[in-house]
């Protein structure tokens, strides 16, 4: 077991091009199950590379259980990982995958068998299976297969890279719940990259959210969810993404939908102090809470505070039936891009409808307009 | 609402007309192209009588009788061929992975140089030196030896060997080789254990390449050798005499010297195909 | 709302470089590639060494006393001789007529197999057994039992033709030549065509279907432009084969009648085995050579391009 520590590590691929990974600080603890997300060209899994030893570092180092392994070649990192493509050697048997790394390591055949069926049990993988070539098994199977190869190493740490991008939506979500629940039992410390933010939120003791080869924030699912610390985070984690809108400054406020939005007193001073006419503000679709009531006939509702929140009104544009909840894309007074609000109940209103949300200024995110960062609130 | 149904029933019987037309033609086609070695077995199964006639003959008894002259003769010239081809094949083979596995997995700095100046020393024109290659030979004691023989097969298939196994060693999955190095395969294993199970079918197919060439080969042999390593082209040479009837003899010997390569061609068909388009380019 | 993007990113902190590949590792890289390497420049370039050396001397096998240096003569022979200008023409000729007509048959072929239709395994296997075939042997059975003016089968399939008894070889040398190098060369441009037909992705084809292009405009428009590699490769391929061509020649023809099939192979192989002139021989060799280079320097900017090098360094 040991902690991972990326210590400003860099990664150029080319001359005069922005690095794939720009002096990468991030502290992974013992045992903890870190994962990396990002778009693609995040840099996420040029980061993961690094640490495996399949990708050089051009610049600071990476230490594993206090190692400085930077220049270790990857066979000596006591890593395993876990590919996207799962990387199995189509000649060989199952077990015989799951064993190469301990037949390198002139681990005597009984020790090796003994290992492979226990990975192999604990993955619920039939002994028949272990006799097979990687071909004659299913999606599913071989997922587990590479996951075993990794088990059976012992290692200190496992690396895992999109592991689950190639299997069906209902095995992903099966399989995810095992791996995570795999990753506590073993205590492995773990560094999983993915896309998915759902992947990420569900599995992690912590997620770095990376763009652009920069780490953006490094911290619990709720806490990013709760506290992003920019515009990024706050867009990429939750899903459907939280609605984003650049507003026009003004006095004691931000002008929205044709009406003033109260901004907290925090965040209207540090709006001042940057001498910014406009930022941009944040609102999660759950936070849009529809009043009971249907709104005035007459003229487009004007927005107005009352007890502290805060209402704006608009017209259904489009409803995505969900099940238990639905999705509303409306069209607020003021026209422009529509928000897209989570109405929960049976019964959410139809497309032409008119509908007027409360919102709690509390529940409002606001971002500096070119750097994204988050002005305190 | 019978129309659609009522017109079906000639539209499907146009589309096979037209299926079976393209059929027909293909079989002429073919059959046309085959026609010259069609005659060839034909010819050789005549008695030489039978052979130099007008009208062609097409009804005859057939005999065996030019096949067992042929194989009276033949011994060592069919003993230098399977040498020279199987020596120069393996030869090529063993160059040509290493050299490959440079060029494409871990490649040199230079790679494409490389790559270059192997396919390029195939188009110089070998006949250009063909003068001198003699004088060396002769200094070198190496006329008229098979070994002259493997060595010039050898340079002569290696670029395209190189091309081949470079193309499809490209083929094999980059994760699969870095799976390997977090295994703690080194380089001798990761080649051994790991690519060429994956190219074998890709191997077969440029060995194949390498033997139909190196068999078929006569201009080196013709001019490199005599007698003591003298290939099959040069036992079909030698079987036209200078006077005589010898149509149906020489029919023999060319069916003879062409059947292992038509035959193992026959069998390893897709396996050329993805030869000769190198498996490359898509 | 508008999802505002555009977070602007901060400026690298430090200015990096790729650190590259380390001098140890990069010889451990190049070792494997050594001994081919080595191999392929002693065993090709060495001999072409030599012909320079021996293009500057006047050496005959048959006169005693060996080689001395002569200087420029040899090469003053050689542009001054109207034989050798003759063959590097029909050397052209020959490799380029055969190249193209085999590629545009081999097109039509490859279209052909790549219909379905009964048998089509044994057709294909028939169409490609002409390349299979010995090329001296194919040589000897065309210019016997198929081209022979009096028992040939060819002259006998064409009679209702009002052909009669043509001497082939004498009258139609150099097409007769060409014509078996065709047929010999027509199997391998199919074969590598119908790799480019079935690689195809069948989704393209059936998006144009729907997009109601016709089967013309189908082929014009997708089909050709994906077989351009293909056929670039076939066409390169053929010729470097091809202008060595040199069994046809001597086994049909022996470059006759007169010198009408006589192309540089075989102008270079009569050099040296008929007039034992090695210094004339390498000085015309030396001409072909760097005649061949003009030309390859243009092929090898084609190989590049068809092979283009997307993969990139691995």
């Amino acid at each position: 077991m040991a902690n991972v520590k990326y210590i400003s590590a860099s990664r150029v691929y080319a001359k005069d091009t922005p690095p794939a990974v720009d002096a990468l600080d991030l502290d992974i603890n013992d045992g903890e199950f870190m994962v990396l997300v990002g778009p693609s060209g995040s840099g996420k899994t040029t980061a993961l590379r690094m640490l495996a030893g399949l990708e050089p570092l051009d610049g600071g180092r990476v230490e594993i259980g206090g190692r400085d392994v930077t220049f270790v070649p990857p066979k000596d990192r006591d890593i395993a990982m876990v590919f996207q493509n799962y990387a199995l050697y189509p000649q060989k048997t199952v077990a015989e995958n799951m064993g190469f790394a301990l037949k390198m390591q002139r681990v005597p055949r009984a020790d090796r068998d003994r290992r492979v069926r226990e990975a192999a049990r604990l993955l619920d993988l039939d002994d028949q299976l272990l006799d097979r070539k990687p071909k004659q098994l299913s999606g599913g199977q071989r997922q587990r297969v590479a996951m075993g190869r990794a088990i059976v190493r012992e290692p200190q740490v496992f690396l895992m890279d999109e592991p689950l991008s190639n299997l069906d939506a209902k095995l992903r979500v099966q399989t995810r719940s095992q791996i995570a629940e795999l990753q506590r039992r073993l205590g492995v410390t773990t560094v999983y990259v993915t896309h998915d933010q759902v992947e990420a939120m569900t599995m992690g003791n912590r997620v770095a959210v990376l763009t652009g080869g920069h780490l953006q924030q490094c911290a619990t699912p709720r806490e990013l969810y709760d506290n992003p610390v920019n515009q990024f985070v706050a867009g990429f984690i939750g899903s459907p993404a939280m609605n984003l809108q650049a507003v026009p400054l003004a006095e004691g406020g931000a002008r929205l939908a044709g009406g003033m939005l109260p901004l907290p007193a925090a965040v209207r001073t540090a709006a001042l102090k940057a001498r910014l006419s406009e930022l941009v503000i944040g609102i999660r679709p759950e936070h849009l809470h529809l009043t009971n009531g249907s709104p005035d006939a007459d003229g487009p509702q004007q927005p107005r505070a009352t007890d502290g929140s805060w209402e704006l009104s608009g017209e259904v544009m489009l409803v995505e039936e969900l099940g238990a909840d639905a999705l509303l894309h409306v069209r607020l007074a003021d026209g422009g891009d529509p928000v897209v609000a989570r109405a929960e109940g049976r019964k959410p209103p139809a497309p032409g409808q008119r509908v007027t949300f409360r919102v709690s200024p509390d529940d409002v995110f606001a971002f500096h307009p070119e750097t994204g960062a988050r002005l305190a609130g | 609402m019978s129309a659609p149904a009522l017109r079906r029933g000639p539209r499907r019987l146009r589309e096979l007309s037209v299926r079976v037309g393209w059929g027909v033609i293909a079989w002429v086609v073919g059959i046309a192209f085959f026609l010259p070695v069609l005659w060839m077995v034909i010819t050789a199964f005549k008695p030489e009588s039978a052979a130099e006639t007008w009208p062609p003959k097409f009804i005859f008894t057939p005999t065996l009788s030019e096949f067992h002259l042929v194989f009276s003769g033949m011994g060592p010239f069919l003993t230098h061929s399977v040498v020279a081809t199987v020596g120069s094949t393996i030869l090529v083979l063993l160059l040509a992975i290493p050299a490959a596995y440079a060029l494409s997995v871990y490649p040199v700095k230079h790679w494409r140089d490389g790559l270059f100046f192997f396919i390029s020393t195939k188009m110089l024109p070998i006949v250009a030196a063909i003068g001198p290659l003699y004088v060396i030979a002769l200094h070198l004691h190496l006329l008229d030896s098979i070994w002259l023989l493997i060595v010039l097969y050898t340079a002569m298939n290696l670029p395209l060997a190189i091309w081949m196994i470079r193309s499809f060693m490209l083929e094999v999955p980059s994760e699969l080789l870095e799976a390997a190095r977090l295994d703690g395969a080194g380089r001798i294993r990761e080649i051994g254990g790991v690519i060429l199970p994956i190219i074998s079918p890709g191997l077969v197919s440029t060995a194949l390449i390498c033997v139909i060439f190196a068999w078929n080969e006569l201009f080196l042999a013709l001019n490199l050798t005599v007698t003591n390593a003298a290939t099959m082209p040069m036992f079909l040479i030698s079987s036209v005499p200078q006077e005589g009837l010898y149509i149906a003899h020489l029919s023999a010997a060319a069916t003879v010297a062409s059947v292992p390569v038509i035959i193992v061609g026959w069998i390893a068909q897709r396996s050329l195909v993805r030869g000769l388009s190198m498996g490359a380019i898509k | 709302m508008a999802v505002v993007e555009g977070v602007a990113a901060p400026a690298p902190k430090v200015r990096l470089r790729p650190r590259g590949v380390s001098r140890r590792e990069q010889w451990q890289r190049r070792l494997p590639l050594l001994p081919a390497l080595i191999y392929i420049i002693v065993v090709t370039q060495i001999p072409f060494v030599v012909t320079l050396w021996y293009s500057f001397q006047n050496y005959f096998f048959d006169i005693p006393g060996g080689a001395h240096f002569t200087g420029l003569s040899n090469y003053t022979t050689v542009f001054t001789n109207a034989a050798f200008r003759a063959s590097l023409v029909r050397s052209v000729v020959m490799t380029a007529s055969s190249v193209i007509v085999a590629m545009i048959l081999g097109m039509a072929f490859a279209l052909l197999l790549d219909r379905k239709f009964l048998g089509r395994g044994v057709v294909r296997t028939l169409i490609i057994t002409p390349f299979l075939v010995m090329p001296a042997a194919a040589a000897l059975v065309w210019a016997g039992p198929m081209l022979d003016p009096n028992f040939g089968l060819l002259n006998y399939l064409l009679t209702p033709f009002g052909v009669h008894h043509v001497a082939w070889l004498s009258t139609h040398a150099l097409g007769s030549v060409i014509v078996v190098m065709i047929w010999q060369w027509t199997p391998f441009m199919t074969l590598i065509v119908l790799a480019g037909l079935q690689g195809q992705p069948a989704d393209t084809l059936e998006a144009a279907k729907v997009d109601g292009a016709g089967a013309l405009a189908t082929f014009r428009e997708l089909t050709l432009p994906h077989l351009r590699p293909y056929i670039e490769l076939g066409i390169l391929l053929g010729s470097i084969y091809l202008v060595n061509a040199f069994d046809a020649v001597r086994l049909m023809t022996n470059g006759g009648p007169g010198t009408a099939t006589t192309n540089l192979p075989f102008y270079l192989y009569q050099q040296v085995n008929y007039a034992f002139d090695v210094g004339g021989a390498a000085a015309a060799g030396v001409v072909t050579v760097i005649l061949t280079i003009i030309v390859a320097t243009f092929a090898l900017r084609m190989f590049a391009r068809v092979f283009q090098f997307d993969e990139a360094a691995g």
